[in-house]
């Protein structure tokens, strides 16, 4: 027998929980999916066709290269957006900063299918915009398919590069510029060679993240992409089959995705583990002396770049309270479209909260302890740990919902079918974010607190529920309100495991989308935008903002 | 009422050996210190008698009692850390009865402790306050109310004055030695300062690299250090490398380049040793003031002068260009300047001699 050093077995029972769960819930479906690619179209024959048709097949091949390029695109311009963003913030002052991070942030929390379809209502063939334009006379062009894609994602994903730079900003120690300056570099030779390749590492993480979100997202593409084939969408699509289902042909565009973004995101903690550039911040740099001038532009850029953001949710709003005739907007108030969705969705609304509910609990209840392991019992096993805690980033949601039917639909562990499959789900796609968020707070307490406690004669499993857990309240339920949030507006794993009763909010607007329920759908994403926003404004000083981005 | 020994422990992390195989016991009541440079194991030792370290060999005993196989919350210990630890969540009560409720002790009687504990460590009526509320010499003193008010076995302090101003520090150690030695609990103290430790100790151990280097009483580290290590590290000395040259009287007479020092031990002539002369065992000598009985004269220059208050430092240095150190209590300053000729006496019996392992 192995004997366990009794330090040691709290990391273990931790260890040996999470892996039973990740193990069952991640890796397992996983697998199913990856094997799913190596069986024909009957499922009885093993076979390499599935891949040598990806590497043959031109619409397989574009939806490959459409995904990738589509999310370099729009990597490279929301940190086009966010870099300068985070410079004035950082560094220049204004009035009213606080207010603009925060509604700056705020696209993390709101579902980005909502800013997709926004951008159809008002831009769209039939969109408000573009009617009045045509109307006019003036010309538009299409907004489907990439431009509207990346526009869309760089909107809603820039705070993801915003704030971890701002952090990283603000860490660097005033000293270190004084002494490029003393050393006689220019103020802005000073930004160009010290401060911003300082900030660098923190620039580049949030740029990964977007890159994989872009990469997994499921809504948006749906939403705006037409006939242009991208891998979230395309292997959703094989495996409902309009055309009879083909789970192979989903299995390889699944394991094509989750490639890509197992990829990026170890590429990320390659590039960072050899990238710590910290500086012991006693005192940040100082702001930037600037004109006026200097100051109302850089004013104006940020108020425009959260306008930009927030607009298309803000019209979504204003539009659902419109008359719609089918697809056609009409300009009369009216509120035909919130009882048309109370029809359609009292039941979702319900589901929606219990859900994501159930799954914000899931979250905590596992993340927690995940985090307190990892944190405060550093050993190659808590390392292991880590890593495999956070690779649900690295698995779509279509993928994940897919290897869930394969996985539980037969054999012995049939959940397919019940609200079970969708909270477990949805917890092993938020368990990244509860792990993080419970070691961001942690990093901040100071594990003498527990040893002094320990000492005084309380066990570590009553220090860690009578004092760890306290002092951590507050970060939990910043955690557990993102969770929630985040979760009432999950569309990509909803779409492929809900069943009749189990209908979300997010399944009725996508729905809407499908069919002809144009002012069903706008009804639905301001429902689902009030939702959002008003947890997250009630904790809002809960949350450390620099968090947000680990969504 | 505890004896701590420790039987060759030892703890590495990694390829580094943290400590290695240290024995030591701890007398009943005693207030004992680890002292040494950091990184030299002084607190790895104390988190493996606190349980919060695993051993990787050797045991440990309380009055006999193997301790080290069990869990830290089991070990009745007292321990103050380093940067106080107060529970931010609690008052200052709550701090100091958390220790108590774990041991289910009633409210009534706990109260009571309590209030003892707080005026101990002169806290009383501050028992409703929040620690933010508290300066940093008052949240070590609920530090060390919390760690006592549990009667512990054994009272551990992980350098619990090093975040503290310099009076305040000075006042603190006083404060701590009469509470424990009054209380009579055995006591293990890590500290890196070498003053603290020789004002507050019953026993000092300097320890370096892992290993124990020296155990004794305060003045025999200081005055009979066993090694030219723990001469260097207790205070300031001169060491001088040099080889014995003949016998005089019952001493010897030492060569160091080319002066010679008279030391009160025997030793073979020519062997190698190592000389270690304290600054303060240097004596100033007026002009044609003779030195004391038995004493030796050394001749040198002034090449520096520094007023530390009470004390003044002077570095000479003599006819072969050797350097040594001296202080002096109410120096006459105003002959003291950087280049004058100056006379220096000492008494062989304070130079500590180490012979030299070839």
């Amino acid at each position: 027998m192995i004997l366990i050093a009794p330090r040691q077995r709290f990391p273990f029972l931790i260890a040996g929980i999470a892996a039973a769960f990740l193990g069952l819930f991640l890796l397992y479906p996983l697998w199913k999916v990856f094997g799913a690619s190596f069986f024909d179209a009957s499922g009885t024959h093993l076979t390499l066709r599935n891949y040598v048709r990806l590497a043959t097949s031109n619409f397989y091949r574009s939806s490959l290269l459409n995904s990738l390029s589509i999310g370099a695109m729009a990597t490279l311009c929301a940190t086009a957006l966010a870099v300068p963003f985070a410079i004035v913030v950082a560094r220049i002052e204004l009035g009213y900063k606080s207010a603009l991070v925060a509604l700056a942030s705020l696209p993390l929390v709101l579902p980005s299918f909502v800013s997709a379809y926004a951008l159809v209502l008002l831009l769209g063939r039939a969109g408000v915009v573009t009617r009045a334009l045509q109307s006019l006379g003036i010309p538009f062009g299409s907004i489907y398919g990439t431009p509207g894609i990346v526009s869309v994602y760089a909107l809603t994903l820039f705070p993801y590069v915003l704030l971890p730079t701002i952090a990283g900003l603000k860490a660097i120690d005033q000293s270190i510029e004084e002494a490029a300056q003393n050393l006689g570099a220019s103020r802005s030779r000073v930004l160009c060679t010290v401060t911003l390749p300082l900030a660098l590492p923190a620039i580049l993480s949030g740029a990964l993240l977007v890159f994989i979100e872009t990469l997994e997202n499921f809504g948006v593409p749906f939403v705006l992409a037409e006939d242009k084939p991208i891998l979230a969408v395309e292997a959703f699509k094989l495996f409902v089959g309009e055309t009879g289902q083909n789970p192979a042909a989903a299995g390889v565009l699944g394991v094509m995705l989750v490639l890509c973004t197992s990829f990026v995101l170890l590429l990320q903690r390659y590039y960072l583990g050899r990238r710590r550039f910290a500086t012991a911040a006693r005192r940040p740099p100082p702001p930037f002396e600037v004109g006026k001038g200097i100051r109302r532009l850089a004013a104006g850029y940020c108020w425009s770049v959260v306008v930009l953001a927030l607009v298309p949710f803000l019209a979504v709003v204003v539009l659902s309270f419109l008359e719609f005739r089918g697809p056609v907007l009409h300009f009369h108030l009216s509120l035909g479209n919130f009882v048309e969705l109370w029809r359609r969705a009292a039941a979702p609304l319900e589901n929606t909260l219990l859900l994501s509910m159930l799954a914000a609990f899931g979250t905590v209840i596992l993340g927690v302890p995940i985090g307190y392991a990892t944190t405060r019992f550093r050993s190659p096993l808590t390392g292991l740990l880590d890593i495999v805690a956070t690779t649900p980033f690295a698995v779509a949601g279509t993928v994940l919902g897919i290897g869930f039917i394969l996985a539980f639909n037969t054999g012995p562990l049939v959940l397919t079918g019940g609200w079970l499959i969708m909270v477990i789900a949805y917890t092993v796609r938020k368990l990244p974010f509860g792990v993080r968020a419970a070691s961001a707070i942690l990093h901040q307490i100071d594990p003498s607190l527990e040893e002094a406690s320990i000492s005084l004669g309380v066990s570590p499993l009553m220090t860690f529920l009578r004092l760890t857990v306290p002092l951590m309240l507050g970060g939990i339920v910043g955690g557990m309100i993102l969770t929630w949030v985040t979760v009432a507006s999950e569309l990509s794993s909803t779409i492929v495991l809900y069943s009749g009763p189990w209908q979300t909010l997010t399944v009725v607007m996508f729905q809407a989308l499908e069919g002809t329920g144009a002012g069903t759908a706008a009804a639905a994403a301001s429902l689902l935008i009030v939702l959002t926003l008003v947890p997250v404004a009630l904790v809002f000083r809960l949350l450390r903002r620099h968090e947000l981005s680990m969504m | 009422m505890t004896t701590i020994s420790i039987e060759s422990v030892s703890r590495s992390f990694g390829a580094i050996a943290a400590v290695c195989s240290v024995s030591l016991t701890v007398e009943n009541g005693e207030l004992f210190t680890l002292l040494g440079p950091s990184g030299c194991g002084k607190t790895t030792l104390l988190r493996m008698i606190a349980g919060f370290c695993d051993v990787d060999a050797g045991a440990i005993h309380f009055d006999g009692e193997r301790i080290d196989r069990l869990p830290p919350h089991r070990r009745n210990i007292g321990m103050v850390f380093q940067n106080y630890a107060v529970f931010p969540n609690l008052t200052v009560a709550g701090n100091v009865s958390y220790g108590l409720r774990a041991r289910g002790i009633s409210a009534a009687d706990s109260t009571r402790r309590v209030g003892n504990a707080l005026k101990l460590v002169h806290l009383d009526g501050m028992s409703a306050r929040w620690p933010h509320q508290l300066s940093g010499g008052q949240l070590q003193r609920v530090a060390i109310a919390r760690a006592i008010v549990i009667e512990p076995r054994v009272l551990l302090f992980d350098e619990p004055l090093s975040n503290l101003d310099a009076k305040l520090r000075v006042e603190m150690r006083g404060e701590i030695r009469n509470l424990v030695k009054s209380l009579g609990i055995t006591a293990l103290y890590v500290t890196h300062d070498q003053e603290e430790a020789l004002a507050m100790s019953d026993r000092i151990a300097v320890m370096r690299a892992g290993t124990l280097e020296q155990v004794a009483a305060p003045a025999a580290i200081y005055r009979h250090p066993a090694t030219a290590f723990v001469a260097e590290f207790m205070g300031t000395t001169n060491l001088l490398a040099g080889a014995v040259r003949r016998h005089e009287g019952s001493g010897a007479i030492v060569a160091v380049g080319g002066e010679e020092f008279a030391v009160a031990t025997r030793h073979g002539v020519g062997e190698t040793l190592t000389l270690s002369l304290r600054p303060e065992a240097l004596r100033l000598l007026g002009e044609r003031e003779p030195p004391p009985d038995g004493w030796h004269r050394l001749l040198a220059r002034l090449t520096r002068v520094e007023l530390l208050g009470a004390v003044t430092r002077l570095e000479t240095v003599l006819g072969n260009g050797l350097r040594l150190q001296v202080a002096v209590l109410d120096a006459p300053l105003d002959r003291l300047k950087p280049g004058v000729e100056v006379t220096l006496a000492y008494d062989p019996r304070r130079v500590t001699t180490f012979v030299v392992v070839p």
